[in-house]
């Protein structure tokens, strides 16, 4: 008898069940009621600058390769030959004229047309390839350079998902006049862990850190986010952390750039950063502009780090296994020796090798373990720390809370429930 | 960089260097490792991807060398990890704390450092490179074992025959990164 959903998490989701980190029929439901349904993050403009430029990409466990085409369009294929079902792109990036199947050397354009079955010049028939491109992603938009695509042709426009959070983004994204850019290829790396417990630390889990992070995180880098830290649900499934800092606080205690070790190492990038404060302001208002970013998550599994300027998404493998992907994000127009101090200040915490990510990543394996514990069905998690808190605020949108307030986790549980639920009552 | 002249002599004090690094990183003993590296360190793990074999390359060595592969220090990529020495002191003064939950209790390490080659020599420094097995054991986990090249530049230190690590640059041999942590000294 399979596990029902609504018996897993209850109705307000202050109570999670550990099967929902570990049951593999609720996980066939994630992927038909989730990952199916929504817009999922794929690639960012930065990475498709010229006709011919791909990327891999995953959405869940199906890989996709994601191409800038000569018609001047972004496309998203998956990444499976229509003949015997081989991947066609073996590389993780590159720019390429035509991807070519291995087995029987089936060719495809970078649109994904089928252009050439090699056998047909021994035979006398022609299959109709129109029909066999590489299968693709129905809906691909972008919003500010971020790709995303869905395998739901009905869904809604990007924009409408994103929501407020568009708002929460430009706080960052608006400040540089060149925009972002990725840099390379993500750091990826499995974890014996369930997908969603990393979404969740990013999505607004930063109580976590002076207690998991001790060993790093200074107790006045704690204080500032327990005194200026708001968190933010725009809709269920979404989140943003941030210190708002205070109108007269001095420029380096608000300005991006300054926090931790990278400005340390930098001082020649100092007037660089001045520079990006004084147009925040101009670019996205005096408010936006005393923002100090934490950590933001949009549904179902992208996070955007602000303090350590990465983005993540959180590859399913399975119920107990994730492919976390971590990109390095610089500003288009930095100076070349801060943007490696940048690159250096995301890899040096955070990724496979990273002295804060360490812990993070042991704790989300130690939490799948505990989520297959046996005879403990009747002891779901506990989420319903501040219940009901959390506010409209009259300047930000969104309802606010504190940071310790779970109100995100719970947004993104009762939005779980429901996606999962649908799923089930159409059988 | 001449060519370097390798006598017995240095190959021997080298790989005794190498011995000993081992036994302090295995003993776990990180304050006296740290005193190895010199002030201006840089400490390099490249990430390691699948790119495009070249047309043009075809037939050649170059079309499937390792360095094709990695997206190090000097690339527009990204590393797994890029550090000087502040950095490396943080990791060193974590692992001393009751609260770095990830090593509490303390991973259980084994490496066995081989094929030491003195690549290039001068008055100051020495290019050595070496390859590693290291196992490793989590309690709470399964072991697991790393597999790669350390390419290393060592300079003369101010004690007499003394030699600081003033570059190292770790090659991993892995597919895809499924250990616990790359954040421990390769």
């Amino acid at each position: 008898m399979p596990m029902r959903v609504r018996d897993v998490v209850n109705p307000d989701a202050t109570l999670v069940g550990r099967r929902a980190w570990s049951d593999p029929h609720l996980y066939e439901l994630e992927k038909r009621g989730i990952f199916a349904r929504s817009w999922l993050f794929l690639a960012h403009s930065s990475q498709l600058r010229n006709p011919g430029d791909f990327v891999q990409a995953y959405m869940c466990e199906t890989p996709i390769i994601v191409t800038h085409g000569t018609d001047g369009g972004i496309h998203a294929l998956i990444n499976s030959c229509s003949h015997r079902g081989l991947p066609v792109c073996r590389a993780d990036r590159g720019n390429a004229k035509r991807f070519v199947c291995p087995y029987h050397n089936w060719n495809y354009s970078v649109e994904g047309r089928l252009q050439a079955i090699p056998q047909e010049r021994h035979l006398e028939g022609r299959a109709d390839k129109s029909a066999l491109g590489l299968k693709r992603v129905p809906r691909v938009e972008q919003w500010n350079g971020m790709i995303f695509g869905s395998f739901d042709e009905a869904i809604e426009p990007l924009e409408d998902h994103l929501g407020d959070m568009r708002w929460y983004l430009d706080a960052f994204f608006g400040r540089f006049p060149q925009g972002v850019e990725f840099v390379g290829s993500p750091q990826r790396w499995v974890i014996e862990a369930n997908w969603k417990l990393p979404v969740e630390n990013q999505l607004g889990d930063v109580n976590h850190g002076p207690f998991l992070h001790a060993a790093v995180i200074p107790p006045e880098a704690n204080a500032e986010v327990f005194e200026f830290g708001h968190s933010v649900v725009t809709a269920p499934g979404h989140g943003a952390t941030f210190r708002l800092m205070p109108e007269d606080a001095p420029l380096e205690r608000v300005a991006w750039g300054f926090e931790g070790m990278a400005s340390l190492l930098a001082p020649e990038t100092h007037a660089y950063l001045r520079e990006i404060h004084a147009l925040a302001l101009e670019r996205v208002g005096p408010l936006r502009a005393r923002m100090k970013g934490l950590t933001y998550g949009i549904f179902p599994n992208l996070s955007f780090l602000w303090s350590n300027t990465a983005f993540k998404v959180s590859h399913p493998r399975g119920p107990g296994r994730v492919e976390y992907w971590s990109w390095s994000v610089v500003p288009a127009d930095a100076p070349e020796a801060f943007k490696r101090i940048l690159r250096g200040n995301h890899t040096a915490f955070f990724g496979p090798g990273g002295i804060l990510e360490q812990e993070d990543s042991e704790a989300w394996v130690q939490q799948r373990i505990g989520s297959g514990i046996d005879f403990a069905d009747d002891r779901p998690y506990y989420y319903g720390l501040g219940l009901n808190e959390e506010k409209p605020h009259p300047e930000l949108p969104g309802l606010v809370g504190a940071t310790a307030n779970e109100f995100y986790a719970r947004g993104f549980f009762t939005r779980w429930r429901e996606a999962l639920a649908a799923v089930e009552d159409e059988r | 960089m001449s060519a370097p002249r390798v006598t017995p002599k240095l190959q021997h004090e080298v790989e005794q260097w190498y011995y000993r690094e081992a036994r302090l990183l295995d003993g776990r003993q990180y304050q006296s490792w740290l005193a190895l590296c010199h002030p201006e360190i840089r400490y390099v793990i490249p990430g390691r991807g699948n790119p495009l074999v070249r047309n043009l390359e075809r037939g050649n060595e170059a079309m499937i060398s390792v360095e094709r592969e990695m997206e190090g220090a000097d690339s527009d990529g990204l590393p797994i990890r890029d550090e000087t020495l502040p950095y490396l002191a943080l990791r060193v003064e974590r692992s001393f704390k009751a609260n770095a939950w990830a090593e509490n209790p303390p991973a259980r390490t084994r490496r066995i450092i081989g094929n030491v080659e003195i690549v290039a020599a001068d008055e100051q420094t020495l290019t050595v490179w070496s390859s590693f097995h290291l196992h490793y054991a989590r309690p709470g986990s399964r072991s697991f074992l790393y597999a790669g090249q350390r390419r290393d530049t060592l300079a003369r230190g101010e004690a007499p025959g003394a030699r600081l690590l003033l570059a190292r640059e770790v090659i991993l041999d892995m597919a895809e990164i499924a250990y616990p942590t790359l954040g421990l000294f390769l």
